[in-house]
């Protein structure tokens, strides 16, 4: 039996040998790497190639080792843990860096004062009872007033009141009032980030100026005047006879010109323009892009009550039906 | 039009969940599908199954076929991507034109980032390597050996790949004597002669090698190495590559702004307390402060009940010798 083979193929698999290299070897100890940036041999290549993989990983691998050994380490319940700096190549995200969320009302008043927030602990210390009751949840404190048999009345109040129910209405009514707030901190978060993606797709930048904010403004409120005005007039009588509501933006009619039929005698002149003009026109073709009167807007402002009406029936449509399109989609 | 429904949360279990899954500041590791096509070759389901060992336990692996051609549609990558929230994708594929095909592609955004093509063109299993292995969940060493991963376009871009793959998320501490198990070791072959830089032909092999390393103790601080081939061993063939879109690649190497004090309150830093054994199965220690036996309920064995010394028992004392 000839081990001899068998004893140099153990000893070439665990040698601890390590090679030279020409260029030094490129750590990168934060993603625990090395490179080795030189051409491989192409003879030892061809020759025995597993072996000098090994050879070439032995060498790059103790070089990483040694300069992960050589980094700060602090000591723990286990043993040494080194601390890893962070990594020298970029290597892409999943996902994109988060968006920073609007403050809240709360959150905005509470950095100008320079108010900190304070965590509460759940349990509170009760002298009476001498031990830590829940301040909320199950048996807690906040419910106290309304599990109470007895309740001292001040002196101006009155005798006939049920003081448990009144307390417990208090607290939902508390309840109410704080998600109606958070409510309204969402719906002006979502304000807050629809006009920032209007502002940045217009090609400004991701802050508002006081001008784009004045402009926000300004086509908000038109807007609202408009559906206000929509509303309205979606009546059967056009909103006529409805009770008049205080405030309300009035409407403002397009007034139609119509030329007279029957000219005066002398006066063609008006006439021969309005030809000559058509027959320019034809010829030149219409110059300037005139802004879209698809709303039903007037040059000067007032609002032609028939097309604004016609126009927003076909945006509702658009934008319903590709909601609904949108529920049945590809299913495979 | 996304299949997917939004979930609005019912429980806080479900908020948490949600929160994970959003962006943030600091990423959590990269979790990667394995998933196959229309057709696969025994080579390539074992070569995935080693992968997919390796990657533990940031992998799903889904063993039925899909019909996948990541090249044409990257529709059904999305969707998987975005349901079980994974960046990073492996489908096995074999045909005659390309047999024992790997593709592996990356997500940004819910979107395909880029994808590599990669052959098995040798390949030798784990199970045939009669060697120890390493634990689960342990972070490999990465070395790559050849010039071409500096220079080489399509090479930089199988550096960049492998190491996301496998060391992507930068950890920021970890115990070196217990904490490195193996090593992958990637290298490129020379390039030939007669290769053609405009058509990318006859490229050299890619070759991947993982070995168990072995601390041995030496005279100073930093001890001397052996290694044992582990396994897998495979040998890639490189194929087609579709790069990154530019806009893409700039905002996914975007690098968060991070105040030091968030860096020292521990903001990324890892769980503390949760770790994962050797099974794969996520353990954690639970405190507990210490409890007085005297006062617990044990089990009640009513023939152990101590019973009070009643005065007849002397009196019907038996003589047992006769």
């Amino acid at each position: 039996m000839d081990v001899a083979k068998e004893l140099a193929d153990y000893a070439a698999a665990n040698t601890t040998a390590v090679l030279d290299r020409p260029n030094p070897i490129i750590t990168d100890a934060g993603l625990l790497a090395a490179f080795d940036n030189t051409p491989v041999d192409a003879y030892e290549y061809g020759s025995n190639l597993n072996t000098h993989l090994l050879a070439l990983t032995l060498t790059s691998t103790q070089a990483l080792i040694s300069s992960l050994f050589t980094l700060p380490t602090k000591s723990s319940s286990s043993g040494p843990i080194t601390l890893l700096p962070a990594p020298s190549t970029l290597l892409p995200r999943e996902k994109p860096l988060p968006k920073p969320k609007p403050l809240t009302k709360w959150e905005r008043f509470a950095k100008e004062k320079g108010i900190s927030h304070m965590k509460k602990e759940k349990h509170v210390w009760d002298d009476e009872k001498q031990e830590w009751v829940a301040r909320w949840g199950k048996d807690g404190k906040n419910k106290e007033k309304e599990g109470q048999w007895l309740t001292e009345i001040k002196a101006g109040e009155e005798a006939d009141q049920d003081p448990s129910s009144t307390a417990r209405s208090d607290r939902k009514a508390r309840i109410a009032k704080n998600q109606k707030q958070q409510a309204a901190n969402i719906a002006a978060a979502a304000n807050h980030s629809s006009d920032a993606t209007a502002i940045s797709s217009r090609g400004g930048g991701s802050t508002l100026s006081q001008e784009q904010k004045k402009n926000l403004r300004e086509r908000r409120k038109e807007e609202l005047k408009r559906s206000m005005i929509l509303s309205k007039t979606s009546t059967a009588s056009l909103g006529k006879y409805d009770k008049a509501i205080k405030d309300e933006p009035k409407v403002k009619g397009l007034k139609r010109k119509f030329e007279p039929t029957v000219t005066n005698k002398n006066d063609f002149k008006g006439e021969k323009e309005h030809a000559l003009d058509v027959l320019h026109k034809l010829e030149t073709g219409v110059g300037k892009v005139k802004k879209s009167k698809k709303g039903g807007e007037g040059d000067e402002g007032g609002l032609n009550v028939r097309k604004a009406v016609r126009f927003q029936g076909k945006v509702d449509r658009a934008s319903g039906g590709g909601a609904s399109a949108g529920k049945k989609g590809k299913r495979k | 039009m996304s299949m997917l429904r939004t979930i609005k949360p019912k429980n806080a279990r479900v908020k948490r969940a949600l929160k994970e899954r959003e962006p943030q500041v600091v990423e959590n590791e990269k979790t990667a599908i394995f998933v196959r096509g229309q057709s696969t070759s025994d080579i390539v389901r074992n070569v995935m199954k080693d992968l997919y060992a390796l990657k533990q336990p940031h992998a799903i692996n889904f063993s039925r076929k899909n019909d996948i051609h990541p090249f044409e549609d990257t529709a059904s990558l999305e969707f998987f991507s975005n349901k079980n929230d994974a960046s990073l994708f492996v489908t096995g594929l074999h045909s005659k034109k390309r047999p024992h095909n790997l593709v592996f592609t990356r997500m940004f955004d819910g979107r395909v980032l880029d994808m590599l093509e990669l052959g098995v063109e040798g390949f030798k299993g784990m199970g045939d390597f009669d060697s120890p292995k390493s634990s689960v969940g342990i972070r490999p060493l990465m070395i790559f050996h050849s010039d071409l991963f500096d220079t080489h376009s399509k090479y930089q871009l199988i550096k960049s790949f492998l190491l996301d793959f496998y060391n992507g998320h930068a950890l920021s501490e970890i115990p070196l004597i217990g904490g490195i198990e193996h090593v992958i070791s990637i290298t490129a072959g020379p390039l030939p002669q007669d290769h053609d830089e405009n058509t990318d032909k006859n490229l050299p092999k890619v070759h991947f090698r993982v070995y168990t390393v072995k601390l041995l103790a030496s005279g100073s601080k930093v001890p001397k190495l052996q290694l044992t081939e582990m396994g897998p061993s495979i040998d890639f063939a490189v194929r087609r590559v579709q790069d990154a879109d530019e806009e893409m690649l700039k905002m996914a190497l975007k690098r968060p702004k991070i105040a030091k004090s968030d860096v020292e309150s521990g903001l990324g830093k890892k769980k503390k307390n949760i770790e994962t054994d050797s099974m794969g199965d996520k353990v954690g220690k639970l405190h507990l402060e210490r409890q007085d036996l005297s006062k617990m309920q044990g089990r009640k064995m009513k023939g152990l009940k101590v019973r009070k010394e009643r005065p007849s028992a002397e009196e019907m004392q038996v003589d047992d010798e006769e």
